[in-house]
């Protein structure tokens, strides 16, 4: 599950390592800095291929809201048998707190509490996905869409094993993760994203889709009662 | 191949797919549920997805056969099934798209519903159509008995449908299967039928402001009664005023039903103690018996963790105790009358759901020689349900002439629809309700998340299990409601037929 957040989130700092002739690079480059500036930000998350399990639990969907610099509230969509429930982890002010269905919020402490993904540091403009915008390879401008109504342009590139790990230690793709971006035009903001690659369960194929939305908007993020 | 017999196999052919669709989700409802974002802490919004069918089956019911008399039956009947496989549909492309969740499937059920239950006055209508004298009524009967086989039948076909076609989309294959069904169907009625509608009697139109009262009115019964917080509070917060619109426009329809419908109906007939006691009592054993056929396979599934194929399964002693009952119904009601057996049959019913209420975790590991307690109780249930389905038909179809047996046969399946509908909306509200308050707010210090998401389940399985046993006390309580008004409003006859 956290492989596949992080995963989506890499997915908006897609970098142009080979330039195309439609000034794909530019496009990510200034996408880039645009999500540098993005001090809030809600997402979701859908599984659309393969099959990835934590903790025996498989992900179905996943959205969160973040609020820079290291607050966020995560609801995870989960399978057990064809059974769903929603797993909820939220940070805030340092502490992690997780919401299981039927129960109150319950602080999570130690390696428990660091195994659940930090979703703002992975917009940290110095350490997270704008950090690695340069790092994919094989950029090529898809083409000028319309996505919600506004232009967006489509980028596609891909990323090594290893350009996934830097990012977040335990993310294990056994293969290249290719990633297609839709860029705004008019903010430069990554409003979707699509990323296929082996990073399923026992390495196999997986695919995920990621909406963006509520750049720099009013976020909720539950507070533990006093 | 005479004509008639291979007419009256379509209809019936396609009314029983569509009465398997009533209850066909109750086992595949955690996948459905699941696909359009619904969670478990969440549940009380996949109500709709059954009580949309119901909804739309119990507003379909009563307008279409007159209907069909202006524009031909099977003309009509097409149209139906066409609905109902649109219907189907749009249920199988549920959270395939983003527009396409929860309100989408809802939609998509009624619609479902909506088609399948103008099936139900088309076939009765053509059969009496098709059929004379002795054989109409063997008609008539056959077609009742399609839809009452396809409802019960509905869970289990739906668990071995899915199971068996896992990779073809799982839940939804058992509604893409539909379109071939209703293709079938529909083709051959149109191709055998060419000559049928030339015979039938043009006059009669769809009363649209019944059948906006009608939708209208159930609608708001079932938004009076869906539990919008089931935390909190066991009906909706708009109760009342929702409720009393409801009442104020089924009772307009009722009022224009009755004043409509009165060369349809005998006037005789609509002052009879025994028919008003038989809906009545229907629309009781409407509610009990919807207790068996959506809550035992749930029971299963969250008290019991088998899986949906296997909760389906558990309801095989049920299905197999209510033709019995039936059978037997029909020979004891013809030696000690309908009145004793039909309160026989509520009797053994309320005895059944007594012992399930008793029933505990491991329930299924309880033997009684050979056989499983948890079978013996839903085979004695279903037992029960069996012996009292046939007197109360043959009861109204005694106080009804020849001509009307399609109305009286048809009226007894809208009551019990009714208290189906009624039944499953009201206790649906009360069990959330229940298990909100028996599970209360757990504190889980088990040291890893799988333990204590274990450690809940414990504790869910536990709080639904209490909850159903609660709701098998009402059942019994419905069961003996429906065995005093059987009791009070039906003559001591001796033979079947007199009630």
């Amino acid at each position: 599950m956290t492989r596949i957040l992080a995963l989506a989130m890499l997915a908006l700092v897609a970098c142009g390592g080979n330039q195309s002739p439609a000034d794909s690079g530019k496009i990510l480059r200034d996408s880039a800095t645009a999500m540098a500036s993005v001090r809030t930000v809600s997402a979701t998350l859908k599984l659309t291929k393969g099959v990835v399990t934590i903790k025996g639990f498989r992900l179905v969907s996943a959205r969160t809201a973040v609020r820079m610099p290291s607050d966020s509230d995560t609801v995870y969509t989960v399978k057990q048998q064809d059974v769903s429930f929603a797993l909820e982890i939220v940070i805030v002010g340092g502490h992690v707190y997780e919401h299981i269905p039927f129960t109150p919020l319950r602080e999570v402490t130690g390696a428990e509490a660091q195994a659940f993904p930090d979703m703002a540091k992975l917009f940290d403009a110095t350490t997270g996905l704008p950090a690695i915008i340069p790092a994919g390879t094989g950029t090529r401008y898809v083409a000028s869409e319309q996505l919600d109504g506004k232009q967006v342009d489509h980028v596609s590139t891909q990323y090594t094993p290893e350009q996934v790990r830097s990012l977040l230690a335990y993310l294990n793709s056994s293969g290249p993760v290719s990633a297609n971006l839709w860029v705004r035009g008019s903010d430069h903001l990554i409003p979707k994203a699509a990323l296929e690659g082996a990073f399923g369960d026992g390495g196999k194929d997986a695919a995920v889709e990621v909406d963006i939305s509520n750049f720099n908007g009013t976020v909720s993020i539950t507070s533990p009662s006093p | 191949m005479s004509r008639r017999p291979l007419l009256l196999g379509l209809a019936g052919a396609g009314l029983f797919v569509a009465a398997l669709d009533a209850y066909v989700v109750v086992t595949l409802l955690p996948a459905m549920t699941g696909d359009v974002g619904i969670t478990i802490e969440n549940f009380e919004q996949a109500t709709p997805i059954v009580t949309g069918f119901l909804a739309g089956y119990v507003v379909a019911m009563p307008l279409l056969g007159a209907y069909s008399d202006a524009r031909g039956r099977i003309p009509v009947y097409v149209a139906c099934l066409a609905a109902f496989a649109l219907g189907s549909v749009v249920t199988a492309t549920s959270g395939l798209w983003s527009f396409a969740q929860l309100p989408w499937m809802v939609a998509g059920r009624f619609l479902q519903g909506l088609g399948g239950g103008g099936l139900v006055p088309l076939s009765l209508a053509l059969a009496a159509d098709l059929y004379r004298g002795p054989s109409r009524a063997v008609a008539l009967g056959s077609v009742a008995g399609l839809q009452e086989a396809g409802s019960v039948l509905g869970p289990i076909y739906g668990a071995t449908v899915t199971a068996a076609a896992g990779g073809l989309g799982g839940w939804r294959f058992v509604f893409w299967l539909n379109i071939a069904l209703s293709l079938l169907c529909g083709a051959g009625l149109l191709a055998a039928g060419r000559r049928q509608d030339a015979m039938t009697p043009a006059g009669s139109v769809i009363d649209w402001p019944s059948a906006l009262l009608l939708g209208l009115g159930l609608g708001a019964l079932v938004f009076a009664l869906y539990p919008d917080d089931p935390e909190h509070r066991a009906v909706n917060a708009l109760f009342v005023p929702g409720g009393a619109v409801a009442v104020v426009l089924l009772g307009a329809y009722a009022w224009r039903q009755v004043r409509k419908l009165e060369p349809l109906i005998p006037r005789d007939l609509l002052r009879s103690p025994a028919f008003f006691g038989t809906t009545a009592a229907n629309v009781l054993i409407g509610a009990a018996l919807i207790v068996t056929l959506v809550d035992v396979p749930i029971v299963g599934r969250l008290v019991f963790n088998l899986e949906a194929l296997d909760s389906g399964l558990l309801l095989t002693q049920f299905l197999i105790g209510v033709p019995v009952g039936a059978v037997a119904g029909g020979l004891i009601a013809s030696r000690i009358g309908n009145r004793i057996t039909a309160i026989a049959g509520m009797a053994v019913s309320a005895a059944a759901f007594l012992q399930m209420s008793s029933w505990t975790a491991n329930e299924l590991d309880l033997h009684a020689g050979p056989l499983r307690q948890a079978d013996l109780a839903l085979a004695v249930c279903g037992l029960g349900f069996g012996l009292v389905i046939a007197p109360l038909t043959a009861g109204v179809l005694a106080l009804t002439r020849g001509q009307s047996h399609g109305l009286a046969t048809s009226l007894v399946v809208l009551a019990r629809t009714m208290g189906m509908l009624v039944g499953l909306s009201t206790l649906t509200a009360f069990g959330l309700y229940r298990f909100h308050q028996i599970l209360g707010t757990p504190v889980l210090n088990d040291t890893d998340l799988r333990e204590r998401v274990k450690h809940l389940e414990r504790l869910v399985g536990a709080a639904f299990l209490q909850e159903y046993r609660e709701i098998f006390v009402i059942a019994a309580a419905l069961c003996a409601a429906a065995l005093l008004v059987i009791a009070l409003s039906l003559r001591p006859a001796h033979k079947s037929g007199g009630i």
